[in-house]
């Protein structure tokens, strides 16, 4: 069996501090380039300092455009993250999982919100 | 042009008067812009983010900008901060280091942008916040500074400036562009009509975002949202005619009557909190995806 792959962010980055959504789409590229050649991929966080959504959303987020979640789920593993960074990327792929599964999802979401407004 | 700026503090008031300003210069080329400020008796040093990126595009009009009539006190506030060397005055020393400077980036300049906070948060009179805080501070203003780039379409920069205010453990910390504004945004991408100030609300609610393409998004604000709550601090945002507040769990929203040339996101710290900060869930590494 093929050995994962190990990607760091701070390496990609070249920086503890991996903010800004264009180095998430660098990691992004070298993930999903390992994942259509079939290769588990461990995403190793060590050394990072800082996160934020939009990072996450580059390089993590849009996998679930191309890949199915049971791909990912197969696929992908995190390691080196600490709890509230685990906690924000839980969200991110939430987040992801519900906007690629229903391209509707975000009007809907504003119809609820004038619902509400009615109520006032 | 003379515009006479009176007393400007990072609220409603302090806003509208900006974009009282941004009208008078908004047909305004080839011609002198003086900025009176001898009526002016205080000016929240962060409040020269908004007031940079509005001088900013008279003078890419092609206007002589000068700001005039400052007191000795406000001159050395805004010396200190680095704001006045764009119209001809000189660096004062900021000897209480309590000052992150007046800056305008383009929206390619995230990595400055990075530095330039890291470096200018460890200065010797910046709050010592506890490290959770520090980090969801960072965190904070770089998902506001991403906002800008994704969502402003911004092609005459970003602006910042920060001023921590050590007596009531406050560091006020703004960010403006000259962009399309939400309302626009969301009336481009998403077809959705709503005035100014229930657009920014539009934003701050559930899992709306004005992301339309391969990347998904919509968290930056509400992550923005929850940790000012947990904080105690606040959150402003000027976009279009739209004010929105956030403060202590309780929402201000109201509409100027002129409109603010892009967004302005204002963000109040805390500086004496000690809380944790984590979210609420408690993710398995092993069960993310």
């Amino acid at each position: 069996m093929s050995e994962k792959v190990v990607i760091r962010p701070y390496e990609v980055v070249g920086s503890p501090l991996c903010v800004a959504s264009e180095d998430g789409e660098r990691v992004y590229a070298l993930v999903r380039t390992a994942l259509k050649e079939g290769r588990k991929v461990d995403l190793s966080f060590e050394n990072v300092s800082i996160l934020t959504s939009a990072f996450l959303n580059s390089a993590v987020g849009q996998l679930y455009r191309e890949f199915s979640e049971k791909a990912i789920r197969d696929s992908l593993s995190v390691t080196d993250m600490s709890q509230e960074d685990a906690d924000l990327l839980k969200r991110v792929v939430e987040t992801a999982k519900s906007y690629f599964k229903d391209p509707d999802w975000l009007r809907r979401a504003h119809q609820e919100v004038l619902g509400e407004d009615d109520e006032q | 042009m003379v515009f006479p700026l009176g007393k400007t503090r990072s609220d409603c008031s302090g806003f509208d008067q900006l974009t009282r300003l941004a009208k008078s210069l908004e047909l305004v080329s080839f011609d002198k812009v003086d900025i009176d400020m001898s009526g002016c008796t205080w000016f929240d040093a962060n409040m020269a983010a908004p007031l940079g990126a509005l001088l900013y595009r008279a003078s890419h009009q092609l206007n002589n900008v000068r700001i005039l009539g400052a007191s000795h006190r406000l001159e050395n506030i805004l010396r200190k901060n680095e704001f006045l060397l764009n119209y001809g005055r000189l660096p004062l020393t900021d000897s209480n280091v309590t000052t992150i400077p007046y800056r305008r980036f383009e929206p390619t300049d995230g990595r400055y942008f990075v530095s330039y906070i890291s470096k200018y948060l460890q200065g010797r009179g910046m709050p010592k916040m506890s490290a959770g805080l520090h980090k969801k501070f960072l965190e904070s203003v770089y998902e506001m500074f991403n906002n800008a780039v994704i969502h402003s379409g911004t092609t005459l920069g970003i602006y910042s400036c920060g001023q921590y205010y050590p007596n009531v453990h406050r560091l006020d910390f703004s960010i403006g562009d000259l962009g399309m504004g939400i309302r626009e945004s969301l009336r481009r991408k998403k077809q959705l009509e709503l005035a100014a100030d229930e657009a920014i609300r539009w934003a701050f609610t559930g899992t709306n975002t004005t992301r339309t393409g391969p990347i998904p998004g919509g968290l930056g604000l509400k992550l923005l949202a929850d940790f000012t709550t947990k904080n105690g601090g606040r959150i402003q945002i000027v976009s279009d005619r739209g004010y929105w507040e956030l403060e202590e769990g309780s929402v201000r929203s109201s509409l100027f009557d002129l409109p603010f040339p892009g967004t302005v996101v204002n963000i109040e710290l805390n500086t004496a909190d000690t809380k944790s900060y984590r979210l609420s869930s408690e993710s398995n590494l092993g069960d993310i995806f």
